[in-house]
C-alpha cells in the first residue's frame, strides 16, 4: 500500500479509476475539465518532481490550498512521495501562513500552476515557534487542516488517514454516493467540507466541480454551474442556498442537499423544497476538530421554526456537560461533548489540547472533544444547537444567548438574514446589537422587528439597537456572517 | 403640546433610536416593551427632562409606566410644569 491524501487507500483507489476509467472526468474548474487519467498523471510527474527534490520527509509541505485540479494534484502527488502535507487557506496573509509553516516545521512552501509547474519557496526554519508543536508523521496523519482561525491564529489539525476513511464509508453510505454523482464543492479547499464533497468523491471516482473563490456569492454562475454539470450533490453554507434558490431556479437533478455551518432558516428551508423538486435534505453537523457527529433528515413542507442538529452519527457518542460539569441524562441543556470515528488526535499544538480533548467524562474510553456548543437534547432524544457557549453575555446580569435573538429576528418572515452581536456597555455590562437585512420587497422597519421579539423575548434580550437594511450581512471567508466586523462598525459609531 | 411632544420624540430618536427608520414612531408606541427603553434608558429620561424642564428629580416617579410612551412623557413633562407655575 502506497500513501495517500488524505490516506493510503485513497491513493490506491486513484490509480485504480486512472487505470479502469481513464477518461472519466474527475475534476471540473471553469472551462476545464480534468480525467483521472491526467490528475493521476499530473500527481505522478509532481511526485516525481519531490521525489528528486530530496527533502526530508519527516518535515511537512506547505501547499496554501488554492481550488485548482493542479492543487489538488500536488496534494496527491506529495502524500504519494511520502510526505505530510500543511493545506492553509490561500488567503492567509504571507505572515500568518509563515508562522503556520515554521510551527508545524515545514521544509517549503509549495504552488503549483496551470500547466503543472512547480514553485518552491523555503520555509524559514523557527524551532522557538515549533517548541509546542508535536512531529508530524506522514503515515498516520497526511493531511493537516487549519481551523478558520476567525479568533486568532488558525489552530493546526492534523486528519488521520483512517479517520477520513472511515469518513468517507459512512458518507458513501448515508447518501448512496457513486460514480455516476456530480458534486459541487463550494467550501474552500482547506476546509473539513472538502472531505465530503472533493477527497470522498475522487477515492469513489465520482465527478467534483470546484466553484472558484471569485464566483462565489455570484448567484447566477452557482445555478449555471449545477445547471450545466448536472450536479446532483450540494453541500454549503445557507448562503449558498440562498444564491442557488435566487430568482425561482429550480434544479431537479440534484438529489442531496445539505446545510451546513450556520442555522438554516425556515422560509429557506422552504425555498429548498420547491428549488430542488427531487432531493433528500440533511443538516449536518460538525467541526474540523472531530468532522461531521449529527444528522437531520429535514422535510421543508413539515418545517417548524428552527431545524434540530438532529441525532449523533452511527459510532458517535454524546454527552451534554451541565454548568457544573456533570453529564446530564435524559431532557437539557448543555455544552456539547463528541467522540466520533473520524475525529483528530488533537491540535498539532501540544498544549491547546488541554481541556479540549478530554477522557470520557463517563469513564468510557474514547476521548471526546468539548465543542464549546450549547445544545439541548428534548424529551425524544433529538438535538438542538442554542448556540457556542462563548455566544452569552449578561445584558443587565442577565445570560443571554445571542444565538437565540438571532433565531428569533430570522423568524421574522420579512427577514432575510440577522446578526446579534455585545456591544460592551460600562452600564448594562453588554448591549445587543441587531444586524438586519429584509427580503427584497419588503418594507421591514426596526420598530416593528422590535415588536416581533417583544412578543417572543424576554426583555432584555431585545437588541438595544436594531439596524435594518437592504444589503445582505458582510462576510467571512467561509460564508458566515461576519460578526467581528459588525460588531466594530458598531463600535465606531457610537464613538462617533 | 405638539411642540413638546415633538421635541420628546426628537429626544427619544437621538438618545435611542439613531440610525434606525422611525416614520412609524407614533406617540403611543411602547417603548418598554418594545425593548428601545430599558430600566437604565429611564433613568437617563428622567435625567433628561429634570435638566431641560427644570423639573426637581424627586418629583418624578422612576416608574416605567411615566415613561412608556412619547405621549406618556410629553403628558408627564406638561403636567409637571404646569404644577411648578
Amino acid at each position: 500500500m502506497g500513501e495517500t491524501v488524505p490516506s493510503p487507500r485513497l491513493l490506491d483507489a486513484l490509480a485504480a479509476h486512472a487505470r479502469g476509467r481513464p477518461d472519466q472526468v474527475a475534476l471540473i474548474r471553469g472551462e476545464q475539465q480534468v480525467t483521472y487519467r491526467q490528475l493521476a498523471g499530473v500527481a505522478e510527474d509532481l511526485c516525481g518532481v519531490l521525489n528528486s527534490l530530496g527533502l526530508d520527509r519527516r518535515q511537512p509541505l506547505c501547499v496554501p490550498a488554492h481550488k485548482t485540479p493542479a492543487t489538488i494534484a500536488l496534494l496527491i502527488g506529495a502524500v504519494r512521495a511520502g510526505y505530510a502535507v500543511l493545506a492553509p487557506s490561500p488567503e492567509l496573509g504571507s505572515t500568518a501562513r509563515a508562522a503556520l509553516a515554521a510551527q508545524a516545521r515545514c521544509s517549503r512552501v509549495l504552488t503549483v500552476d496551470d500547466q503543472g509547474v512547480l514553485a518552491t519557496a523555503p520555509v524559514v526554519p523557527d524551532e522557538q515557534a515549533a517548541r509546542d508543536f508535536d512531529a508530524v508523521d506522514p503515515a498516520t496523519a497526511p493531511l493537516l487542516l487549519t481551523t478558520s482561525g476567525s479568533t486568532g491564529t488558525p489552530k493546526i489539525v492534523p486528519i488521520p488517514g483512517d479517520a477520513f476513511d472511515r469518513f468517507a464509508d459512512w458518507a458513501t453510505g448515508r447518501f448512496r454516493l457513486t460514480q455516476k454523482d456530480t458534486l459541487l464543492s463550494y467550501a474552500p479547499l482547506n476546509f473539513d467540507l472538502s472531505l465530503l464533497d472533493v477527497w470522498t468523491p475522487l477515492w469513489l471516482g465520482a465527478q467534483v466541480v470546484l466553484v472558484e473563490q471569485e464566483f462565489s456569492a455570484d448567484a447566477r454562475h452557482l445555478q449555471e454551474l449545477v445547471t450545466r454539470h448536472k450536479v446532483t450533490f450540494v453541500q454549503g453554507v445557507p448562503m449558498l442556498h440562498r444564491l442557488l434558490t435566487q430568482d425561482g431556479a429550480i434544479h431537479p437533478a440534484v438529489r442531496t442537499v445539505i446545510f451546513t455551518g450556520d442555522a438554516l432558516p425556515q422560509a429557506l428551508l422552504r425555498q429548498l423544497g420547491t428549488a430542488f423538486p427531487h432531493a433528500g435534505f440533511h443538516n449536518v453537523f460538525g467541526c474540523t476538530e472531530t468532522n461531521d457527529s449529527f444528522i437531520y433528515d429535514a422535510d421543508p413542507a413539515e418545517a417548524g421554526e428552527r431545524i434540530p442538529i438532529g441525532r449523533p452519527l452511527p459510532g458517535v457518542r454524546a454527552l451534554l456537560l451541565d454548568d457544573e460539569g456533570q453529564v446530564l441524562h435524559g431532557p437539557g441543556t448543555g455544552e456539547l461533548l463528541v467522540s466520533t470515528p473520524f475525529q483528530t488526535s488533537g491540535y498539532l499544538q501540544r498544549s491547546r489540547n488541554e481541556g479540549v480533548f478530554v477522557p470520557a467524562p463517563d469513564g468510557g474510553d474514547e476521548v471526546f472533544y468539548r465543542t464549546g456548543d450549547l445544545v439541548t437534547r428534548d424529551a425524544d432524544g433529538l438535538y438542538w444547537l442554542k448556540g457556542r457557549t462563548d455566544f452569552q453575555v449578561k445584558v443587565r446580569g442577565v445570560r443571554t444567548n445571542m444565538q437565540e435573538v438571532e433565531n428569533v429576528l430570522a423568524a421574522h418572515p420579512d427577514v432575510a438574514e440577522a446578526a446579534v452581536v455585545a456591544i460592551p456597555d460600562p452600564e448594562a455590562g453588554y448591549r445587543l446589537h441587531a444586524q438586519v437585512t429584509r427580503r427584497p420587497g419588503t418594507s421591514l422597519t426596526s420598530l416593528r422587528l422590535r415588536l416581533h421579539s417583544a412578543e417572543r423575548l424576554p426583555r432584555h434580550a431585545i437588541p438595544s439597537s436594531v439596524h435594518v437594511g437592504d444589503a445582505p450581512l458582510p462576510r467571512t471567508s467561509t460564508g458566515k456572517p461576519d460578526r467581528n466586523l459588525i460588531k466594530s462598525a458598531r463600535q465606531k459609531e457610537n464613538r462617533a | 403640546m405638539t411642540s413638546l411632544v415633538d421635541e420628546i420624540r426628537g429626544y427619544i430618536v437621538a438618545e435611542f433610536l439613531d440610525g434606525e427608520d422611525t416614520a412609524e414612531l407614533t406617540s403611543d408606541f411602547d417603548l418598554i416593551n418594545s425593548g428601545v427603553v430599558d430600566s437604565l434608558g429611564v433613568v437617563r429620561i428622567v435625567s433628561h427632562i429634570s435638566r431641560t424642564y427644570s423639573i426637581p428629580t424627586d418629583d418624578i416617579p422612576l416608574t416605567p409606566d411615566g415613561f412608556r410612551s412619547i405621549g406618556a412623557i410629553s403628558a408627564f413633562v406638561e403636567n409637571a410644569t404646569k404644577t411648578a407655575a
